[in-house]
């Protein structure tokens, strides 16, 4: 499990590095998970220690988020004298986001005639 | 009687001072949310997150704590998002498993999904006159939170904003979810799955794996996928639009 962490924080590590001298536009973490994602490929395996730690915390990741997003308290003013506008923004958003990548993916998994029964 | 109000006060001005309170007061909240939330029945409308929020600000409010003392305890919590963000590697990793011959429809389907979050929320907000700043925590509001909020850093717009807009897409994600997938005629679980996890990440995917395994394992991958592709397109793309 200690492992499984240590690991974890390196990639973070590797990935921070990165994106302070390399590439500064992409956050540090996503560079990360990249690399992590990398090694996952390379190794083929997940290693246990590895498994644990991150499903855990990827169970709890709304946890991690209260901190900031508590900073809400900050905002309200602000967010009251918006209201609609964030409110229908963020309604019709979702919905348009939900329905166009299920429509591109049956357009296109419908183009390939019927790969599935061809084998 | 005196001598025990000042121990009293004196206590308190130790425990506000140390970051024992604001993470108690983090944990114990999140932990009445995930409670409840798991009461209910797992229905979106209860998200853990959203209930903790409430229950922090309230909280903090009462005995008069500001925001920024608040935070400057609770961020051993937030600093775990770096940490958590890495770990999302791992159900990306097992989502890839199970892909077959469907990697390019899926990409061409995060692409336009990622975009048409980002245009029609940037487009509807401005519209309706919303201010830039309400207008920026938009740009990554379909993103993962802990990425969103490193995507927003890198634009300078508000990392607050951004997080509180992604957990309301969340939930309007996975309350919505359901019927526009069946009014636009949305079968196969592994479509509808993809669909959730993009344009509502974490808590779409949960409710994915709580409707159908495999909606749930196509919508982490849609999550970790729009995490990894929006953080390298969201910056160049506002960059390019804002043409900074």
């Amino acid at each position: 499990m200690i492992g499984g962490l240590v690991q974890i924080l390196f990639f973070q590590g590797l990935g921070e590095l990165l994106s302070k001298l390399v590439i500064p536009l992409i956050p540090g973490p996503v560079i990360g998970l990249v690399l992590m994602l990398v090694y996952l490929s390379v190794r083929k395996t997940i290693p246990e220690g590895v498994d644990t730690v991150a499903t855990t915390l990827v169970q709890h990741l709304g946890l991690l988020f209260v901190p900031a997003a508590v900073g809400v308290v900050m905002f309200l003013p602000q967010l009251r004298a918006n209201a609609l506008a964030v409110v229908t923004a963020l309604v019709v958003s979702v919905a348009l986001t939900v329905a166009v990548p299920a429509l591109v993916l049956r357009m296109m998994a419908r183009e390939k005639p019927n790969a599935d029964g061809a084998d | 009687m005196q001598t025990v109000q000042t121990e009293i006060a004196e206590i308190w001005v130790y425990l506000s001072g140390s970051p024992l309170l604001a993470l108690f007061l983090t944990l114990a909240a999140y932990h009445v949310g995930v409670t409840i939330y798991e009461r209910m029945g797992r229905n979106p409308v209860y998200n853990p997150v959203a209930i903790a929020v409430v229950i922090v600000a309230v909280a903090i409010s009462v005995v008069g704590m500001p925001y920024p003392k608040y935070f400057e305890g609770a961020q051993f919590v937030h600093f775990l998002l770096g940490t958590a963000t890495v770990a999302l590697a791992i159900p990306i990793y097992r989502g890839f498993a199970g892909l077959g011959g469907r990697v390019v429809p899926l990409l061409v389907a995060l692409l336009c999904g990622g975009a048409t979050s980002i245009i029609s929320s940037v487009a509807i907000a401005s519209l309706l006159g919303a201010d830039g700043q309400i207008i920026g925590g938009m740009y990554a509001k379909s993103v993962t939170a802990p990425i969103g909020m490193g995507i927003a850093e890198r634009l300078n717009v508000s990392p607050t904003l951004t997080a509180v807009f992604a957990v309301c897409t969340g939930i309007l994600g996975a309350i919505l979810g359901r019927f526009v997938l069946d009014a636009i005629g949305s079968k196969a679980w592994w479509q509808r799955g993809f669909a959730l996890g993009i344009a509502a990440h974490g808590i779409g995917t949960s409710r994915a794996f709580s409707v159908n395994k495999e909606a749930g394992t196509y919508a982490s991958l849609g999550m970790g996928l729009n995490g990894v592709v929006g953080a390298v397109l969201i910056p160049l793309g506002v960059k390019a639009a804002l043409g900074t």
